[in-house]
C-alpha cells in the first residue's frame, strides 16, 4: 500500500503522461475482483488504516456475500517503475521526462452479463482493459462481449491468465498440455481482436502478445503472477542475450535442446519447447516439491531461485507455503503493475485516437482539439458515465473522466444531458460545481481541482442529470457521444408499493434508481403502473432490492417477470393504405414491408445509421440487401428514437410541398415505431414506403397537427395489412457442465423451447460448454431449474442475442401471440381486443 | 337540416336576418371558434341571439362529425361560421358527409375576409392567389407560400396573406401522446408577418438558386379586425411592416402587386408616409 496525502496524489495528475486510466474486464468468476486486491494491496493509495480487508472493490454487502461484483469500483494506485524497466517504454507521451512514478486508476467492474452496462459505463472513461481470462475456462461469451465493446470504443486490452493454480493442482496439465491452452487463449482473444479492428487501423496494433510481455500468466488468488519479461531477465544474464530478444524466443515454436545446446524451430525427439523447459518447469519443480511435501527438495530449489523466505513462513507446508513461494518469487503486483504501466496507454496517446469516437462535435473545434491532446489548458470538457450513490440518501456522485481542461470545486460549468442539441436550450444547466471528489474505492477525499486525463467524482451535479452527461466550459461544444449498451432491457416488472400510501415514497425510489444504475429503465405506463426493465433476472432482482432497501425504504409487491416485445410485418402490405388528414384535405398513401435477414441488426450495430452519408448507405444497401439505390438515397428517418431499426422512405414522385410536411411525418413515423399498433411495443425490421401524398396547396391547412397523427394512422394500417407480427428476444445462453450433466440440460433446454446448437469439451479440461438459444421469456427461474436438474453442475450465462420471430398470427383469436397481445394491451391499460382497420384506413 | 351560417366579419349584429331566424328556431346551435375570432365572445352571440350555443372546436368539427350530424336529418343543426362557411375557411367536408348520410343542407352566405379586403381600395379583380402565413416552430419553417406571393406580383397581382391563428392548437410535444396539452392562444400580427417574408427573403438571397425574391421597399396594406368598428388599415413598405402595431388581432396583410391609379389615390389616405405609395407604381 501506498500512503499518499491528497496533495502528493494531486501532483501525479499533472504528470498526464504517467497517468493510465484502466479497466478490469472478464467473464464472470474469472477472478477479476481477488486478482485486484493482489494489484491494490501492493500500490493501492489508500488510508492505511483500511488495508488487509479483500475484495476491496466490491463496496457494497451483497457484493461481499455473493462474492460477485454488481458495481463498477474505481481505485487509485501508485507505482514507481525502475530504470531497467522504463527502457521498455518507447513512445515519448508514454511517460514524462524523469519520472518513475505512475498514476494508476483501476476500475474492477462485474463480469456477469447482466451488469454489462456497468462494464460499458467503465470502459468508456478508461484507455486501457486488463482481460482476464480464467485458464481452465478460456475464453466464455462475456468475455467476447466486453472485448468486442472494448475494442469499439477504442481500449486497448492486455490479456492475463488467471487461475493457474487450478491448472496445475486440480488438472495436473502437463506443461505441453498447458503451453497449449495457454496458445489457444491468446488466439482466441487475438482472433476477436482481429475481427473488430486491425492492427492499421488508428489504435496500432492491438493484438496481445506473450513475446511482447502484453500477456501476463499467474494465479490472483495466490497472488502470483508473470509475463515472459519476468523469466527473460533471470535468464538474460546466464544466456548473455538481451532481455526483449529472449522473450521473443521464450514463446512459441522455439525448441532448445539441453545437451547441444541448441535452439530449433521444430519439435525434435531430444529438444524441448523453451516456454516449457524456461518457465513452466520451474514452477512445476516448485509446485510438485511443495504439495508432495519434499522439504529438502523444495529448499534447495528456493536456493536456487533465489527465494528468501521469513523464518514464520518457512514452518509452513502444503498449500500455505507454497502460496508464499510462489508469492516471493513472482509477486503478482510487480509483474501485472509493470505490464500496465508498458503496454496501456497514457490518456495522451489514447485521446488522439479516441477523440473522433468520443465527440459528436466537428473534428476540428477549440473542444475537440483540447480533447485529442489532452490539454490541461483548455476548455473543460468532462464525461459523466454514471452515478454513485453517497452516503446522503438520495444524492449522487456524478462519476466520469475529464478529457480536457480542468474541473474545480465551485466552478461554473455547463452541465448537458443526452438530448441537450447545440444551440438549444433544453437539457442544458449552467450551475457551479458544488464540489470535485477522489473516488477510492470505499472511500472519498475532496480535491480542489482535478486536470485532464483523470477521472474524478462530482457533487451536486446529479440533480441535472439522469444518469450520463457532458460537462463543459466551452459553450460551444457539442456532446460527447452517449455510450451504446451491448444489452438492452428486455425484462420487466411492475412494482407497486405494499401500502397504497406510500406511492410518493415509490415514485421518488424509481428516481432515485434509474440515476443509479446505468441501464435500468423505470417507466410508467398509461395505465399508471410502474414499471422496472433490466437486462435479465439477476439484475432486475439486485434493483429491486436496492429500490425496496435504499431508494424507496418501502415493502413493495412486484408482478412476475415479463418481456417486451417487437411488432413487425411478414409480407408487405396488401393493398395501398390511405389516411386522410383530419381536415380532410390532406392524404397519405403509403405501404409497409419486411426488411431483408440482417438489415435491422447492421442498423442496431451502427453499420447502417442515420449519421453516415447518404450516397454511400445507399450504395451499402444497394449491395447487401438489394434495395434500389435511387429509394435508399431518400430515406426519411429511422425509428423509434432517430435511430431504431425501422425505416421511413420516400418512394413519391415530383409532389410538391413534400419538404414542408417531411418533419411532421417523421415525427408521426417516430410515434408510431414506439409505440406499435398492436400493444404499443416498439416496431422492428419495418420498412415503410411513403408513395403519394395529396396535400392542401396553402401551408397552414397541413402543419403538424394535421400530418403527424394522419402519419400514425396510415402506418398502422400498413402494419395491420401487412401480416403483422411479434418478436421476442433471445438468450445466446452458455453453459459449462461436467459431461455427466449434458443430459440434464437437453431436458431443461427443451422443456424451455431453448435449442443447443454447440456442445464441445473445453480442450484439456474434462469440462463441456453448451451453447444454446432460450428464449428470454422461458429464461425465469432457468438458472435453479438447471441447477436442480443437473445436481448443481451446470452454470448457464445468458446474454441477449437476437429477436425472434414468434410464430403464430397475433390477430387470430386463440394463438400464441394474441394471447400476449392482449396480456400487454391488458397490462399496459390499453382497450382489450385487436386494433380495428378500419379506424386508420380511410376510403378514397 | 343541417345549416351552415356565416357570422359576417364584425360582431354579433352583422348576422344575416335570414340567419338569425334560423338560428332562433334551431335545435342546436355549434360555433366553429378556431379558423377566425370574432370581436365579440361566445356570451354576446348568446345574448343576441336570445339562445345558448356550443363551442365547436377543431376536434370536435374534424373528428366528431357524427355527434354534429347526429339526427341532422329531423332536427335543425347549426354550425355557425365566422365570416362565410365557404370563405377562406372551406367546411366542405361536413356537407360531403351530410350528403352521404342523406341529410338536406343549407348555406346561408355572408361577408368574407376575401372580400371585404376590399375596403383598403385594392380591387378585387386585382387579387392572385390567397395564401396563409403560419407560424413558424423550430423545426417547421414552410416557405412555400413566398414563391405564391412572387407568382402573383410577376403577374401585376396583389396578394392577400392570411394570418395564422392558434386557438386551442395542441403543443407540438403533445401531438405524440394521448393526452393533449395546448398551446396559449395566438395571433398572428402583420408586423409578425412582415418579419417572416423579409427572413425569408434573406434566405432567397443567400440560397444559389437565384430566386426571385421580395423587395423590402415593396408596397404592403396591413388591415386589422375589418368590419368592426376599431377597424384599422396602413399602407407602407414590407420593411416598415415590421415595426408597425395594428393593435388586437385579428390582421391581414396585403402585398400589392401592379396599382391602378384610382387604387393609388385610395391607398393614399391610410399610408404611413404618401410618397410612398405613389412611388410603388412600378412592380
Amino acid at each position: 500500500m501506498v500512503n499518499f496525502t491528497v496533495d502528493e496524489i494531486r501532483g501525479m495528475m499533472d504528470k498526464k503522461r504517467n497517468i493510465r486510466n484502466m479497466s478490469v474486464i472478464a467473464h464472470v468468476d474469472h477472478g477479476k475482483s481477488t486478482l485486484t486486491d493482489s494489484l491494490v494491496s501492493k500500490a493501492g493509495i489508500i488510508a492505511s488504516a483500511k488495508a488487509g480487508e479483500t475484495r476491496f472493490t466490491d463496496t457494497r454487502k451483497d457484493e461481499q456475500e455473493r462474492c460477485i461484483t454488481i458495481k463498477s469500483t474505481a481505485i487509485s494506485m501508485y507505482f514507481e517503475l525502475d530504470d531497467k524497466d522504463l527502457v521498455f517504454i518507447t513512445n515519448p507521451d508514454q511517460r514524462d521526462k524523469g519520472e518513475k512514478g505512475f498514476l494508476i486508476n483501476l476500475i474492477d467492474s462485474p463480469g456477469h452479463v447482466d451488469f454489462s452496462s456497468e462494464v460499458t459505463a467503465a470502459l468508456r472513461v478508461t484507455d486501457g482493459a486488463l482481460v482476464v481470462v480464467d485458464c481452465v475456462s478460456g475464453v466464455c461469451v462475456q468475455t467476447e462481449t466486453v472485448l468486442r465493446q472494448a475494442i469499439a470504443e477504442r481500449i486497448k486490452p492486455v490479456l492475463f491468465m488467471n487461475k493457474m493454480d487450478r491448472a496445475l493442482l486440480e488438472l495436473q496439465l502437463e506443461s505441453e498440455e498447458l503451453y497449449q491452452t495457454f496458445q489457444r487463449i491468446v488466439e482466441n482473444v487475438n482472433v476477436i481482436i482481429a475481427t473488430y479492428s486491425d492492427d492499421s487501423g488508428p489504435m496500432g496494433e492491438v493484438r496481445v502478445d506473450p513475446c511482447k510481455g502484453s500477456v501476463g500468466f499467474g494465479s490472483g488468488l495466490h497472488g502470483w503472477a508473470f509475463t515472459l519479461k519476468q523469466f527473460a531477465e533471470m535468464y538474460a544474464e546466464k544466456f548473455k542475450i538481451d532481455v526483449v530478444k529472449l522473450m521473443k524466443r521464450l514463446w512459441g515454436e522455439n525448441f532448445f535442446n539441453p545437451t547441444t545446446k541448441k535452439w530449433a524451430k521444430q519439435k525434435e525427439d531430444d529438444n524441448k519447447r523453451s516456454f516449457c523447459m524456461y518457465v513452466l518447469d520451474p514452477i512445476y519443480k516448485v509446485f510438485n516439491s511443495i504439495m508432495s511435501y519434499k522439504k529438502e527438495e523444495a529448499t534447495s530449489l528456493l536456493k536456487k531461485l533465489n527465494i528468501e523466505l521469513k523464518p514464520e513462513d518457512a514452518e509452513k507446508d502444503g498449500k500455505a507455503l507454497l502460496k508464499v513461494v510462489m508469492r516471493t518469487w513472482l509477486p503478482a503486483g510487480e509483474a501485472l503493475l509493470q505490464m500496465i504501466a508498458i503496454h496501456l496507454p497514457s490518456p495522451v496517446v489514447a485521446q488522439k485516437y479516441r477523440m473522433e469516437m468520443l465527440y459528436e462535435g466537428p473534428h476540428d473545434d477549440e473542444a475537440a482539439l483540447a480533447v485529442k491532446n489532452c490539454d490541461p489548458n483548455g476548455p473543460l470538457m468532462m464525461y459523466v458515465s454514471k452515478m454513485v450513490p453517497t452516503s446522503d440518501k438520495g444524492r449522487f456522485y456524478a462519476f466520469g473522466r475529464v478529457f480536457s481542461g480542468k474541473v474545480a470545486t465551485g466552478m461554473k460549468a455547463r452541465i448537458m444531458g443526452p438530448n441537450y442539441v447545440p444551440g438549444k436550450k433544453e437539457d442544458l444547466y449552467e450551475k457551479a460545481i458544488q464540489r470535485t471528489i477522489l473516488m477510492m474505492g470505499r472511500y472519498v477525499e475532496a480535491i480542489e481541482d482535478v486536470p485532464s486525463g483523470n477521472i474524478c467524482g462530482l457533487v451536486g451535479v446529479d440533480q441535472f442529470l439522469v444518469k450520463t452527461g457532458t460537462i463543459t466550459t466551452f459553450k460551444d461544444a457539442h456532446n460527447m457521444r452517449v455510450m451504446k449498451f451491448s444489452v438492452s432491457p428486455v425484462v420487466r416488472v411492475a412494482v407497486e408499493p405494499k401500502n397504497p400510501a406510500d406511492l410518493p415514497k415509490l415514485v421518488e425510489g424509481l428516481k432515485r434508481l434509474a440515476k443509479s444504475d446505468p441501464m435500468v429503465q423505470c417507466i410508467i405506463e398509461e395505465s399508471g403502473e410502474h414499471i422496472i426493465a433490466g437486462a435479465g433476472e439477476l439484475h432486475l432482482e439486485i434493483c429491486l432490492k436496492d429500490l425496496e432497501e435504499d431508494h424507496a425504504c418501502i415493502p413493495i409487491k412486484k408482478s412476475d417477470p415479463v418481456v417486451s416485445y417487437r411488432e413487425t410485418v411478414s409480407e408487405e402490405s396488401d393493398q395501398m393504405c390511405l389516411s386522410k388528414s383530419p381536415n380532410k384535405h390532406n392524404r397519405l398513401f403509403m405501404k409497409a414491408v419486411p426488411m431483408p435477414d440482417g438489415l435491422p441488426e447492421d442498423i442496431d450495430n451502427g453499420e447502417v445509421n442515420p449519421r453516415d452519408e447518404f450516397k454511400a448507405r445507399a450504395r451499402y444497401l444497394g449491395e447487401k440487401y438489394d434495395y434500389d439505390v435511387t429509394e435508399a438515397r431518400k430515406i426519411w428517418s429511422f425509428g423509434p428514437d432517430g435511430t431504431g431499426p425501422n425505416l421511413l422512405i420516400d418512394c413519391t414522385k415530383g409532389v410538391q410541398y413534400l419538404n414542408e410536411i417531411k418533419d411532421s411525418v417523421v415525427a408521426g413515423f417516430q410515434w408510431a415505431t414506439k409505440e406499435g399498433v398492436l400493444s404499443e411495443e416498439n416496431m422492428r425490421a419495418v420498412r415503410f414506403n411513403i408513395y403519394d401524398v395529396t396535400l392542401h396547396s396553402d401551408a397552414i391547412h397541413r402543419g403538424g397537427g394535421q400530418i403527424i397523427p394522419t402519419t400514425r394512422r396510415c402506418l398502422y394500417a400498413c402494419i395491420l395489412t401487412a401480416q403483422p407480427r411479434l418478436m421476442e428476444p433471445v438468450y445466446l445462453c452458455e453453459i459449462q457442465c461436467p459431461e455427466v450433466a449434458v443430459g440434464g440440460i437437453y431436458g431443461v433446454l427443451n422443456r424451455r423451447r431453448g435449442h443447443v446448437f454447440e456442445e464441445m469439451q473445453v480442450a484439456g479440461t474434462p469440462m463441456f460448454v453448451v451453447k444454446a438459444y432460450l428464449p428470454v421469456n422461458e429464461s425465469f427461474g432457468f438458472t435453479a431449474d438447471l441447477r436442480s436438474n443437473t445436481g448443481g453442475q451446470a452454470f448457464p450465462q445468458c446474454v441477449f442475442d437476437h429477436w425472434q420471430v414468434l410464430p403464430g398470427d397475433p390477430t387470430e383469436t386463440g394463438s400464441k401471440p394474441f394471447a400476449i397481445v392482449q396480456d400487454t394491451r391488458k397490462r399496459k391499460g390499453l382497450k382489450e381486443g385487436l386494433p380495428d382497420l378500419a379506424q386508420y384506413l380511410d376510403k378514397l | 337540416m343541417l345549416y351552415l351560417i356565416g357570422l359576417g366579419l364584425g360582431d354579433a349584429k352583422d348576422i344575416t336576418v335570414k340567419g338569425l331566424e334560423i338560428v332562433k328556431n334551431a335545435d342546436r346551435v355549434y360555433l366553429e371558434a378556431y379558423t377566425s375570432i370574432l370581436t365579440v365572445g361566445k356570451e354576446a352571440l348568446e345574448q343576441f341571439y336570445g339562445r345558448s350555443i356550443v363551442i365547436a372546436d377543431r376536434d370536435l368539427l374534424e373528428q366528431g362529425a357524427q355527434e354534429i350530424l347526429f339526427e341532422a336529418d329531423c332536427k335543425d343543426v347549426v354550425l355557425l361560421v365566422v365570416g362565410d362557411p365557404f370563405g377562406a375557411t372551406t367546411h366542405t367536408d361536413l356537407v360531403l358527409r351530410a350528403k352521404e348520410l342523406n341529410i338536406p343542407f343549407r348555406i346561408i352566405h355572408n361577408a368574407s375576409i376575401l372580400n371585404a379586403v376590399g375596403c383598403c381600395g385594392l380591387q378585387l379583380y386585382n387579387f392572385g392567389e390567397t395564401v396563409s402565413i403560419p407560424y413558424w416552430t423550430d423545426c417547421w419553417q414552410p416557405d412555400s407560400f413566398y414563391e405564391r406571393i412572387i407568382g402573383n406580383r410577376v403577374r401585376g397581382l396583389h396578394t392577400l396573406c392570411l394570418l395564422d391563428i392558434k386557438v386551442k392548437e395542441p403543443t407540438l410535444e403533445s401531438l405524440t401522446k394521448k393526452v393533449k396539452e395546448y398551446m396559449p392562444p395566438r395571433f398572428m400580427s402583420v408586423s409578425e408577418a412582415a418579419d417572416q417574408l423579409l427572413k425569408i427573403t434573406i434566405n432567397v438571397k443567400n440560397s444559389e438558386n437565384n430566386g426571385k425574391a421580395l423587395p423590402e421597399e415593396c408596397l404592403c396594406v396591413g388591415v386589422a379586425r375589418v368590419g368592426s368598428d376599431s377597424q384599422k388599415i396602413i399602407a407602407c413598405s414590407l420593411k416598415q411592416m415590421k415595426d408597425t402595431d395594428l393593435g388586437p388581432p385579428l390582421h391581414s396583410l396585403i402585398i400589392c402587386g401592379k396599382l391602378h391609379p384610382l387604387e393609388i389615390e385610395y391607398l393614399s389616405q391610410f399610408a404611413l408616409n404618401e410618397q410612398d405609395v405613389q412611388n410603388s407604381v412600378e412592380v
